[in-house]
Parts: structure tokens; sequence; C-alpha cells
């Protein structure tokens, strides 16, 4: 019994040091050492990554692997970027590794830029040969490096259609050949359709 | 008096509505009058302190970002912001309203974003600050602050021009979207064709480097498909193109009508005979921008928070901590020292590492390093925009830039990317 109720003492005493422990650290975000990284990247990406533009892509919930693929080459030049060159390399400078963490760990909140009922129906028709690498809902598959695309950014989905046609995004890179064979077959016009129905898929 | 406060933070502020804002003041400055008889009515202190507060003065896009992180990084500390618009109106892309692609109300937000994260507004300007009993006076009245952010923008530097004092009520600047940019427009569309417009460019430093020669382009463009036989003469103080030289030569091949005249300083207005002299000319206009010479805001001056120069405020580039003033932090154009341009996008940028690092500071907790970022759109036509994008790092307490980088040529794909920025970055600024 003696026993006992010094555990119980001593387990309320834990419960009261939680609580006041975890009252302390409710603090908010600057308890995550990512947060005080990434505050330059809301002014176009939204908060936590999620942009609400039509035109800024969404980073929010990226596979770590393909955001770090995407942070070197534009560091590099070889996904060209006047924007994101130069704060590619801030990126590399405030820490590569925890950014990735940060924004792979925020959760996705799909763009609220939708397309018309229309527009989003022959996207799908037209969607075909995208879903045999990006997957049937748009998932992607990291392993491979394939991006999710479904939610994304519709403007932002389709600018990047006419950059891989036009081989101007990453055009040395032999993984993106299969894209660029699919993006020359592919008309201009078709492009804001296919934005429109990846960006209204959840 | 608290419950005018009240009032303010339930958003009765927001009654005066953009079209009565508009009206209340052809050139602004009847505004100011109105603001300073209210505040002398205020006595005592406004809202008694209860737990620690960070004051802001002004709410543009370094004070209000700065007010909105202090709350979103810790929602226990009390934020008040000072502001005497009622509405948050975007300088950038204000350029577009003399142009007629946007309207004035397209630019205008208002602050109901930071209200519902417990911010209180006041809308009144301050008045003074008193570092010693860290107090923020509003005529009679004041408030007590822990931390102060003061992010007052640019005033002018009326006297520098010879005739400009007495004119400055009806000569106009347009440098602060609100009234002026209307009014402004306004005298554009209604000059006759064959009329001449001047610019005048002030040199550095001063707010938004590209800004000028963004106007001109809007300006040319608009002339150019409605009055062809206006020509738009640009006297620029400085030796040349002072932001994006290469891209903007580029743009205004496509505007015969641009007569740009580089190292022409104006010394003097003469209204009545509708003349700007520089030093060695004197250039007749219809309609006159004139941009004067600028510093920081009255208040940064007047607290002595600028240099030996009566300018800019030096500030530390870590926390924007004043290098004069102990706890009070400045944010924004106000500020000088830093390899960063006066932009939206810096100020914005300033005034989260400023937040950030006064919360750590309250907390008793080590400052993290927060480089800024500039990303900074131009519009060259109607359909077409240019960008610079400079990067930054923190070595030895000191902000050193990584890169500068521009788009490669004016394109739809960068105009469309600058709207995708100006929505993401006013959301950062006021959601």
């Amino acid at each position: 019994m003696i026993i006992g109720r010094a555990s119980l003492a001593l387990g309320l005493a834990v419960l009261v040091l939680l609580a006041v422990t975890k009252e302390a650290r409710a603090a908010g975000p600057l308890d995550n050492p990512g947060f005080a990284k990434v505050i330059t990247c809301s002014a176009c990406h939204g908060q936590n990554g999620n942009s609400r533009s039509d035109m800024m892509p969404i980073i929010a919930g990226l596979d770590p692997a393909y955001f770090k693929k995407q942070i070197e080459s534009y560091a590099t030049g070889k996904r060209s970027s006047p924007e994101m060159e130069p704060y590619a390399k801030e990126i590399q400078f405030l820490g590569l590794d925890q950014i990735t963490a940060y924004f792979a760990s925020q959760k996705r909140q799909p763009t609220p830029i939708r397309g018309t009922a229309n527009a989003i129906a022959k996207g799908k028709v037209a969607a075909a040969p995208c879903a045999v690498c990006h997957g049937q809902n748009g998932a992607g598959d990291p392993a491979r490096l394939i991006p999710g695309l479904a939610g994304q950014a519709p403007g932002y989905l389709a600018q990047q259609m006419l950059l891989f046609k036009q081989d101007t995004r990453e055009p040395a890179d032999q993984l993106l050949a299969a894209k660029r064979a699919v993006m020359r077959v592919i008309p201009d016009s078709q492009f804001a359709e296919l934005a429109a129905y990846y960006g209204s898929l959840r | 008096m608290v419950a005018r406060v009240d009032d303010a933070a339930k958003g009765d502020g927001m009654t005066m509505t953009r079209r009565r804002f508009l009206h209340s003041a052809s050139v602004g400055l009847g505004l100011a009058g109105g603001l300073a008889a209210c505040a002398s009515t205020i006595k005592g202190d406004i809202a008694p302190k209860t737990g620690r507060r960070v004051v802001v003065i002004g709410g543009g896009w370094g004070g209000a970002t700065a007010a909105r992180y202090v709350r979103m990084a810790d929602p226990s500390i009390e934020v008040v912001l000072l502001e005497p618009n009622g509405d948050f109106v975007s300088c950038p892309f204000s350029n577009l309203v003399l142009s007629g692609l946007r309207t004035i109300d397209s630019l205008t937000r208002s602050y109901d974003g930071l209200r519902s994260r417990g911010i209180r507004i006041i809308n009144e300007a301050a008045t003074a600050i008193e570092p010693d009993t860290k107090r923020v006076r509003i005529g009679e009245g004041y408030l007590a602050y822990d931390r102060l952010v003061v992010s007052p923008g640019i005033d002018f530097q009326w006297d520098q021009i010879e005739g400009l004092p007495a004119a400055r009520d009806t000569v106009l600047h347009a440098w602060k979207a609100g009234p002026q940019t209307v009014e402004l427009a306004r005298q554009i569309q209604s000059m006759a064709d064959g009329g001449v417009f001047v610019l005048t460019v002030p040199p550095v430093a001063y707010r938004c480097p590209p800004g000028p020669y963004e106007r001109v382009c809007q300006v040319a463009w608009y002339l150019n498909k409605n009055k062809p036989k206006s020509k738009l003469i640009v006297l620029d103080a400085n030796q040349n193109i002072v932001s994006k030289t290469a891209l903007f030569r580029t743009a205004w091949q496509a505007y015969p009508n641009i007569d740009y005249r580089a190292s022409n300083k104006v010394i003097a207005l003469d209204t009545s005979t509708k003349e700007v002299r520089t030093e060695f000319d004197r250039v007749k206009y219809d309609v006159l921008n004139l941009i004067p010479p600028q510093r920081a805001g009255a208040i940064a001056v007047q607290a002595d928070l600028v240099g030996p120069d009566k300018r800019w405020c030096e500030v530390d580039h870590v926390t924007y901590e004043s290098v004069k003033q102990k706890e009070i932090h400045v944010v924004g154009d106000a500020t000088i020292g830093l390899p960063v341009p006066k932009s939206g996008n810096v100020a914005n940028a300033m005034g989260k590492a400023a937040a950030l690092s006064i919360v750590s500071l309250l907390k008793g907790q080590p400052v993290p390093l927060m480089p800024p970022g500039n990303t900074c759109y131009s519009w060259v036509s109607d359909r077409e925009a240019i960008a610079v994008i400079n990067s930054y790092k923190i070595e030895n307490g000191k902000v050193v830039q990584i890169e500068q980088k521009l788009t490669p040529a004016q394109s739809v794909a960068v105009a469309q990317r600058a709207e995708g920025w100006r929505l993401s970055i006013w959301s950062d600024v006021l959601s």
C-alpha cells in the first residue's frame, strides 16, 4: 500500500510535470527548428508550403528525395529558374536536410484553384499517357522520383508541361526523357485541361 | 477613448470605406490633419498592459508582417498595431493603376485577417516614442511595450527642391499607393493628346529601385495606345536606370514616346509656368509626377533612430534592433546598411525575422539566423513582366548577398508568376 501510494504520488508528480512541460512547449512553431529556416519561402509558396495561388507550386508534403533533387538542380542551374536558383543556394546555406524535412512533414492542402467542369473532363480523357508514370489518381511514385500531381496548382502544372515540351526543364536529365517524349505529342492547348484535371484530384 | 480603440478592433475602422477614403483627400494630406485632431483627445494609458506586449508602428509590408508573425510564433504575446489608414493598399502593382490595367480597389485589402489573430489595430499615428519608459505616445495618450517594432516607411525631403514645399499639396508623387495614385491616373487620362508627361526620379536611396522605370513602361504603354502624339520625359537624378537596367532598356524599345534623360536632377519647380528646372535645363510639363528625395518615415527621425545623415536607420542584421535604441526594432524601407533593396518583399522578410527574434528574446532563447530574400517583379507592358531575385546569407552577424539573378527576358510567364507572388505575399502579410 505504501509503495502503491508512493508510486501514485510519483505518477501524479510526473503527470503535473508533463503538463507543465507541455504548457511551456505549447508555445508554437518556433519549437520546430525548421520553421525559422523556411520563413522566406512563404512569400511565394504560402503558409507551410501550401500555396493558394495558381502559379506558385504547393511544396507542402513533397517527397524528400524529390524535393532535394529539385533544390540541387535549381542551385546548379540544371533546372533553370531565375527565381529558384538564388533561393536554392540560400536553402543550401541554411540547411537542405532540415528544410526538406520541414516541408515533407507539412500536410498538403489541395489547391483552391478550380478549372471548369468541361476542362476537367477533357483533361481526364487526355491524361491516359500521364497515368502510366504518375498513377491513376496522380499520386506519383516517390521510389522513382515521380512527383504527385493531385491537387497541385494548375497554372504551375501547365507552365511546367510547356517547359518539358520546349526541353528547357533539365534538358540533360535522362530520367526525364520519357516525360519529354510524352509532352512533345500533346498539343499546347491541352496543357490547361490536363492541369485543371490534376488540380481537381484529391 | 478605450471605446474608440474597441470600435477600431471590431472593424469600425473599416467603415471608412475605400470610396470615402479616396475622396477624403485628393492628395492625402487632409487625412493626417484629421488624425492629429483625434489623437489630441486621447489621454493617459490607452490600454493598460497585462502581459508581454509588442507594439508595432506602421501597418505596411514590414509592420503588418511583424505583427502577424509575433502572434503566429507566440499567441500569448499581446500585439498592438498602430496604423492611421483603415485599409492596406499595395504599392507593388500600383503602377498598373496609372495605365488603367488595375483599379486601386483591386490592390486594397482589409486588416481583418490580423484582427482575427487577436491583433489590436488602432487607426492612429504614433506621435512620439519614449524609449526610457518604453512607451509610444499617441497625442496625450500612450501605450506601454516590452518590445517595439518601427516600420514607418518613407517620408519626403520636400525642401530639397526649390518651390516644392509650397506646392506639396498639389504636386503628385504617387509613391505611397492610395489617393495620389488614383489622382495621377485621372490626370494622365484627361491629358490632351500631344500633352507632355514629366516623371522625375530621385537620387538613390529611395523606395522601390525599379519602381520609377516600371512606371515609365506603364505610362508609355498607355500613352502609346491612347494618346499617340503625347510624350513622356523622364528626368533621372541618377546616372543610369537604377535597377534591371538592360531589361528596361529593351522594354523601352517598344515605346518611341519615351525621352529618357539620365543625370538630370530636378532642383526647382514652378507650378505657375508648369516648369521644372534641372541644373542645365528647363522642362515644361502638362502632367507632372515628381517623386521627391526620401528619408525614413517622420517618427523614426523624430525618435532619433536615424544616423548622422538624418535619413535612414541602421539596424542589427540578425534581429533588426536599432543600433541607437535598445528594444526598438526597425524594419522595411526606413533601414539602411544591409545589401538589400527597399522593396515590399524585403520589408516582409525583415518583418518576419524581427518578429521571431523578438519572440526568442522575450523567451530568453537564442535568436535563429534568418537571412532575407527579395523577389521583385516589374510589368513592362500590359502582359509581360521581368524580375530580379536576390538571396542572402548571414556571416559574422552581417547580411551578405549570395546571388542576384534576373529573368533572361520579359515574358507573359513571368507576369503570370508575378500574379502568383502578389496573392501569396499579401496573404503572408495580412492573413
